[in-house]
């Protein structure tokens, strides 16, 4: 009996004393967002590559929908468990960083190393200066139209805003077709605003308060109304997701929306035969355009920051950072990576990278998730009738105001 | 409990009640260990939680007294979101009583293709809810969705609807939505309840002269009664925290039109980031169930006719 409980005490220690030898070797966790069906197999891959190189280091991939992904990672971090790697929106860096979670790269990173980024990528990510996130992804947003639905209603591709209504009603006329596609439920439809809010000339913050009341943003909200109440966007906006939107444009239904490069892939997979163009957004006062960064993030509570540092490097590695832009309808952050044809060649591809000169980023402070959930609220609110521009508008500023106040 | 036989002596009796006292102690200590740690831990923590200043990724800081309570309480939005979540858990719980009950009746009968009827009544529960909700934004979203396909084959719309385009149409097929996806579980229970019924009382109310109507007002209904609490407690507590039909067809949206207190709560933590207020909303959210809940055991517990 004894004997027994002995072997059976054994074997129940077995996986604490492999695990003892397994603590010289490195066991690593990172989490990136899901950009497409592609990105899970291939940082696996890169992963298991590394590994093959690296025979004491493990690394477990997880990759999240964006949709949850900070929930996720809000959930991990306060039970104690934050990914020693992480890839995520620049705009949480701020909240990551006023938490100390983030280990600063400035020390870990060589001059030759940080030459490799398009210096203008690497501000994003600094927070007083300090260097928290290395660019993992960039892209920027464009206009596409369907070039034969324009060409049925008998007019121009829009180049401002005042084309862009005539064109959407237009369009509207055809049977069964919508103009312009305004998404108003889920994600980005404050990102929706933004566009027009910077083409007419307004500001999301101004002077560390909210700039949605300004003259311009009411221009920009009364705009967007306009065409609605015209029935130049699909019917209740507050309806149709971002990729709702994207169907019906895919259906051939839509005649103008702005879109992510990643459109584009997905076009040439669902709709091959759908005749469009991608163009720069309608420009009232100044071309603009959003520019989004995502980060690569190194945990400063990481035991194994050696190997996850070591790693992070081995991630831009030439072959693998032009073969994950490319499938996921990224453009470039490495200047190795903006020398490829790829982003000449590719007319569409190249349309959405003329803009990043004039790219406008979401602002890097604390709590933005807080303050694009007043906007959408708002937003949705005028959309639906409840409220006119100027009170959406207002409202939202108010709120925001007191949100930054409070901080 | 003392069921001592006249071959034992007394103390025998006392020391071997003892021992059983020991092994149910000893039986039960599991399940009290499992309870405490999957149910109090929590709790506690969120209590901590709900008194302290916590950052966006969960950091706990000082404490705060009753801050985060309080700043809830002037929360503009909470008060139309309770309200609505008083319509919502009572609108679908008393419309799946209202369906559950009929059915379990119906299916208690002896006809032919009962059991199918009863599978056909009983399968939707194996269903998740969430794949449930899934399915049925895609019915009620796509302009060429299974609803507008449907009502335009019959006759009964020209073009495609909007199911999903207001806020009180949206909240309408929400509400529908919850009902069909708890009328499975509540009619097991009350078929359940309708079986433990034995057939000679209804018999014998009828040969005393009772009519349908009143057998069932009189015989059925207060036996039924326990059955129906059980179905009440159950439900009302499912269905107040129910998350995902809510979150996939609107998100609590447009403009916070369609929110209650579990799907504002999950915006409270991880899009506002206010973890404190999310938690301290846990709290009474969590009081608000306890109240209740004992408020329909204590129901269930007063006999029928009292």
């Amino acid at each position: 009996m004894a004997r027994l409980v002995a072997l059976l005490l054994a074997l129940a220690c077995m996986p604490f004393s492999s695990g003892l030898y397994g603590a010289v070797a490195a066991d690593l966790r990172f989490t990136a967002g899901e950009y497409s069906g592609f990105t899970r197999p291939f940082l696996e891959r890169v992963a298991r590559d590394y590994e093959a190189l690296h025979p004491d280091t493990h690394i477990q991939i997880e990759v999240i929908p964006w949709d949850s992904y900070l929930q996720k990672l809000t959930t991990d971090i306060s039970s104690g468990d934050q990914p020693d790697i992480a890839i995520v929106p620049t705009m949480w860096v701020s909240d990551l960083a006023a938490d100390g979670l983030l280990e600063p790269l400035d020390a870990l990173a060589t001059p030759d190393f940080k030459a490799k980024f398009i210096p203008a990528f690497l501000v994003p990510a600094r927070v007083n200066g300090t260097l928290l996130g290395l660019p993992a992804a960039a892209s920027a947003r464009a206009m596409v139209v369907n070039t034969d639905l324009l060409q049925k209603a008998g007019v121009q591709a829009p180049k401002t805003w005042d084309d862009l209504f005539t064109a959407a009603k237009a369009v509207a006329a055809l049977p069964n077709t919508y103009g312009f596609g305004l998404p108003g439920k889920e994600v980005e439809v404050d990102t929706y605003f933004y566009y027009a809010l910077w083409s007419f000339g307004g500001e999301i913050l101004k002077d560390g308060k909210s700039g949605l009341a300004s003259p311009e943003a009411i221009r920009a909200a009364t705009f967007y109304m306009s065409l609605i109440n015209a029935k130049a966007t699909e019917p209740s906006p507050t309806a149709h997701s971002r990729e709702d939107v994207f169907k019906l444009f895919k259906e051939g239904r839509i005649g103008i929306v702005f879109a992510y490069p990643m459109l584009v892939p997905q076009l040439k997979a669902e709709a091959p035969d759908l005749r469009y163009a991608v163009l720069p957004f309608p420009v009232q006062t100044q071309p603009v355009t959003l520019g989004v960064t995502d980060v690569l993030t190194l945990s400063s509570s990481s035991k194994n920051q050696k190997a996850a540092w070591d790693f992070m490097q081995f991630l831009y590695g030439a072959r693998y950072r032009a073969e994950f832009d490319h499938a996921e309808g990224l453009l470039p952050v490495t200047v190795e990576g903006a020398a490829d044809s790829y982003y000449r060649d590719n007319p569409d591809i190249a349309a959405f990278a003329a803009g990043l000169g004039y790219a406008r980023f979401a602002p890097t402070i604390k709590g933005w998730s807080e303050l694009s959930e007043i906007t959408l609220r708002s937003l949705q609110a005028m959309y639906i009738g409840q409220k006119t521009p100027t009170e959406a508008m207002t409202d939202a500023a108010r709120q925001i105001d007191d949100v930054l106040a409070r901080r | 409990m003392r069921r001592g036989k006249s071959t034992t002596s007394l103390p025998a009796v006392d020391e071997r009640h003892l021992r059983n006292r020991q092994m149910l102690f000893l039986l039960i200590a599991p399940s009290v260990a499992a309870a405490f740690f999957i149910t109090l831990v929590p709790v506690l923590l969120l209590v901590r939680m709900s008194l302290s200043s916590v950052s966006r990724f969960g950091r706990i800081g000082d404490n705060v007294g009753l801050r985060n309570f309080a700043r809830l309480m002037a929360d503009p939005l909470l008060p139309d979101i309770a309200l609505r979540t008083a319509l919502w858990t009572g609108s679908v719980v008393g419309g799946t009583l209202l369906i559950a009950l009929p059915t379990a009746l119906v299916l208690n009968r002896r006809f032919f293709g009962r059991r199918l009827a009863q599978f056909l009544v009983l399968a939707p529960w194996a269903i998740s809810v969430t794949s449930m909700a899934v399915v049925w934004r895609r019915a009620l979203s796509d302009e060429a969705g299974l609803l507008n396909r449907l009502a335009m084959a019959s006759g009964l719309i020209e073009r495609p609807v909007i199911w999903l385009g207001s806020i009180p149409a949206s909240f309408a097929f929400e509400i529908l939505i919850a009902i069909l996806v708890s009328v499975p579980f509540s009619t097991v229970i009350l078929l359940a309840g309708l079986s433990s019924i034995p057939s000679e009382i209804s018999d014998a109310a009828r040969l005393d002269g009772a009519n349908a109507g009143a057998r069932l007002g009189h015989v059925t209904l207060p036996l039924l009664r326990p059955f129906i609490c059980v179905v009440l407690i159950f439900n009302i507590a499912y269905v107040m925290n129910s998350f995902p039909i809510i979150w996939i067809l609107t998100q609590g949206g447009p403009a916070n039109g369609t929110d209650i207190l579990v799907t504002y709560l999950y915006k409270l933590a991880f899009t506002l980031g206010r973890l404190d207020e999310a938690a301290a909303l846990s709290i009474l959210m969590l009081g608000a169930l306890g109240v209740l809940t004992v408020l329909m055991l204590r129901m269930l517990e007063r006999p029928a006719h009292g």
